[in-house]
């Protein structure tokens, strides 16, 4: 009986290390948004906060990727200059969109008032729209207008502003202007020309004494940054954009299959083997560090490629993407700021939103971090055209850029995106012939959101 | 059974008195959490929302196990005989998306195998669990083996005498007290699939490979990419109880050996390893219940490229947001765990030790 007792112990202090699992289920949730108050609260030190009991403080989750959060964080002492009672923090959160979307996802179910403003992704409003309050009812509506329709259009989920439009984004393209020179070769335009010229500079580049040369470099790891890449090169062949506006499911034709395998071609040899693996920093790393003749990545590489210590300070231009059978498309990006329902002081959030996206926050912002303005009066501003003389030739692309999309979709918007890219990475890193993940991807996305299948809009 | 005095009553009672706290502390903080999840893996709730929450019965769990078996038939051309693909030489089969049922839930392609010059589709209605599944008991079983192996070799090392041996310990610990996510960023560093990534420099200076290897992203190596940072880091744990599992083995019964004309290879095997067992057990446990729920590697490294059960669970929660969903895989996992930790006991005869 002694034996059986003492198994029936055994057995409970299993259960007991078993269940720790459910902290991946459960308790994570808590946890990860632990870790992010403390960074929080680590990342304002400087900000002496024991004397001023009566401040109010707004926080605000923002992005990091190159020099943003040092951005946003000048942004916030602009604003405390002017409101001495105001306290504007800003929390760092994950570069990668899919982990930040998770961090914001457990503030929210937590119905946290930690957070008072979230950036918010240009896809995100339709998903996240509940939990925001309507901007216009705190004094937005003077100022709409000013903004680029499109985006106010995106952020205004049944008739409620969601979100004031921050920066825009799309996806260009980067090249050396060092080296088209040095091997004789225009701009790329199409994506055969872009595979030609990217060879022939790796192969000059590489015996001139560089092994890690490569032509051309792209986000293709396996997260929404590859749907906003996948989506450029099925829209540039007339394959369409995933899903119509009119909720046809379009993905699955030979325009898609025949630009995705010439991808797929680029991978281990104009492209490294590991840019399945890469992120917007990655890549960006890799150009510039020099090692890559031609990138797609956001405008904010702009400025940053031509800081100080950039090995290709005043080296590269941009243009816009190469086309295949259709014309050049680049992906709508952009981020937004919304206010939180759950917020204590909604009013004052709704103040600093509209403080950081107005003329001047955003003037700063583009000048020091070439972020697109939503404003479109900027683009004809010359300070911020000094600084990036990109952005008034490519104002038409930003403008008529391809969405992705997540207001047909919505809510469903994150796994429709979800098993386009998981599709797509199959393909390119060859797990998948491009026909048959297409085919299945067709099916998945019917399960998804009940729509019927149809052709593909064409670009031209 | 002799019948309790009265004393031992009173202490017994005494017992229960004093177990209440930790028992209200252990419902609270354990069995209520505990049971939410099981209550909401019946549920279709959904993460971070308002919409209305449903009962579903079992249905998550028939759409996260459902499997089945199909056979392909060779397609024939006209003279009957096989057709052969000209472009990869290989023979033709009917393709699985045609012949796996679509009513009235979808089966999805997992694998196609071959058995008795047959092809076979295996197929799920939730391929990415059943490959997570795969995953996770491929790690869990190889890291462990080699971890207890390496293990067992340091432990054996700094038992025995020598000078240094008390920094030798320390050092040996370092990588198990490095938090896991700050190591996986230090080995996706290392596994960088460019020139600034370690094991490529290394590679490369040997010129075994190109320096282009792309550890992370290349399928075939993105498992033993995580075997090997996960036994680098538990390894020194794992040696850790084995030494002192090996402390409490007195010195005795070597002295006696010796005499006896034992060799150091049969000491081994006829007295550490047999006096050793409890304190391996207690060890194995401990590990293959930590890699079962193997987290935080596989969603720093691996992120959405390969699911371990744990990160699958995670990217139900968090990108489809459905939480009965996420909550059923806990429960798969937490009775996944449960079936390894009582086979464990029972093989092993914990229980019989503990007397």
């Amino acid at each position: 009986m002694f034996s059986k007792k003492s198994s029936i112990v055994a057995i409970l202090l299993v259960l007991m290390l078993t269940f720790s699992v459910f902290a991946v289920g459960c308790t994570n949730t808590e946890q990860t948004a632990g870790d992010a108050e403390e960074k929080q609260s680590e990342n304002n030190n400087s900000n002496d906060e024991a004397k001023d009991d009566e401040k109010v403080t707004i926080t605000i989750a923002g992005g990091a990727v190159g020099n943003e959060y040092e951005l946003t964080k000048k942004g916030a002492e602009m604003y405390e200059k002017e409101h001495p009672n105001v306290n504007v923090k800003v929390l760092d959160t994950p570069d990668l969109a899919d982990d930040r979307l998770g961090l914001y996802l457990q503030f929210l179910e937590a119905k946290s008032s930690k957070v008072d403003l979230y950036q918010l992704d240009v896809i995100w409003p339709g998903d996240l729209g509940e939990h925001f309050v309507d901007l216009n009812k705190y004094g937005a509506k003077k100022v709409t207008d000013k903004h680029f329709e499109h985006i106010i259009k995106n952020n205004t989920v049944n008739g409620e502003l969601k979100a004031m439009p921050w920066f825009t984004d799309g996806g260009i393209f980067y090249y050396r202007t060092d080296l088209l020179k040095k091997y004789n070769l225009d701009v790329p335009k199409t994506w055969d020309e872009l595979e030609k010229a990217a060879k022939k500079i790796q192969k000059g580049e590489r015996e001139a004494g560089n092994p890690d040369f490569f032509g051309f470099v792209f986000q293709g790891n396996s997260y929404e940054g590859l749907t906003c890449d996948a989506i450029e090169w099925l829209y540039s062949n007339n394959a369409g954009k995933i899903i119509s506006d009119d909720k046809k499911i379009t993905v699955n034709n030979e325009n898609a299959v025949e630009i995705l395998n010439k991808i797929k071609g680029f991978v281990g040899t104009i492209s490294p083997e590991g840019v399945t693996g890469m992120g917007e920093e990655d890549a960006r790393n890799i150009w510039q560090a020099g090692n890559a003749a031609f990138m797609r990545n956001w405008p904010y590489a702009y400025g940053l490629g031509n800081s100080e210590d950039s090995a290709i300070k005043g080296k590269f231009d941009v243009a816009p993407l190469p086309h295949g059978k259709g014309s050049p498309a680049s992906c709508l990006g952009g981020w937004q700021l919304g206010v939180s329902k759950y917020s204590e002081h909604k009013e004052i959030a709704a103040d600093v939103a509209l403080f950081m996206t107005s003329e001047k926050v955003q003037k700063m912002r583009a000048v020091e971090g070439s972020f697109n303005p939503t404003i479109p009066s900027l683009y004809e501003d010359e300070e911020i055209l000094e600084a990036n003389p990109f952005m008034g030739e490519l104002k038409d692309m930003f403008v008529n850029g391809v969405a992705r999309p997540s207001a047909a979709t919505s809510p469903n918007y994150a796994e429709t995106s979800e098993l386009f890219y998981k599709a797509v990475h199959s393909i390119i890193t060859g797990e998948e012939k491009a026909e048959d993940a297409l085919e299945v991807l067709e099916l998945d996305l019917q399960d998804a959101t009940g729509f019927e299948t149809g052709e593909p809009t064409k670009s031209n | 059974m002799k019948k309790m005095s009265d004393l031992a009553k009173k202490e017994q009672k005494l017992a229960y008195k004093l177990l209440l706290p930790t028992l209200i502390i252990l419902i609270l903080i354990a069995f209520y959490p505990l049971g939410q999840v099981f209550y909401t893996s019946f549920t279709d709730k959904e993460f971070a929302s308002s919409n209305e929450t449903h009962f579903v019965g079992f249905d998550n769990y028939k759409k996260l196990l459902s499997l089945n078996i199909e056979e392909l038939e060779p397609i024939l051309n006209e003279n009957g005989e096989q057709k052969i693909d000209p472009e990869t030489n290989e023979p033709v089969y009917e393709r699985p998306i045609d012949v796996l049922p679509r009513e009235p839930v979808r089966y999805k392609e997992f694998k196609v195998f071959n058995i008795f010059g047959k092809r076979y589709v295996l197929g799920a209605t939730d391929p990415y669990f059943i490959s997570a599944l795969g995953n996770t008991l491929t790690f869990t079983i190889i890291s462990v083996f080699l971890e207890t192996v390496i293990g067992m070799i340091i432990a054996l090392v700094v038992n025995s005498n020598f000078k240094g041996r008390g920094a030798m310990r320390a050092v040996m610990l370092i990588p198990w007290a490095v938090i896991t996510v700050v190591s996986a960023r230090m080995w996706e560093w290392m596994l960088n699939s460019n020139r600034t990534g370690f094991f490529n420099i290394l590679l490369d200076k040997f010129n075994l490979a190109d320096g282009q290897i792309a550890f992370l992203s290349k399928d075939s190596l993105q498992l033993p990419s995580m075997i090997a940072v996960d036994v680098w880091k538990t390894a020194p744990f794992m040696a850790l109880l084995i030494l002192a599992g090996l402390q409490l083995i007195p010195e005795n019964l070597y002295e006696a050996a010796r005499i006896d004309g034992a060799g150091k290879v049969k000491q081994f095997f006829t007295i550490t390893l047999p006096l050793l067992k409890p304190s391996l057990a207690v060890a194995l446990i401990f590990r293959t219940l930590d890699a079962l729920r193997v987290f935080d590697v596989f969603q720093v490294l691996l992120s959405s490229k390969k699911y371990s059960l744990a990160s699958y669970n995670y990217f139900q929660l968090i990108k489809s947001r459905e939480m009965g969903m996420a909550s059923s895989i806990g429960v798969v996992i937490f009775v996944l765990i449960f079936v390894f930790a009582v086979s464990y006991i029972r093989l092993l005869g914990v229980d019989q030790n503990a007397n």
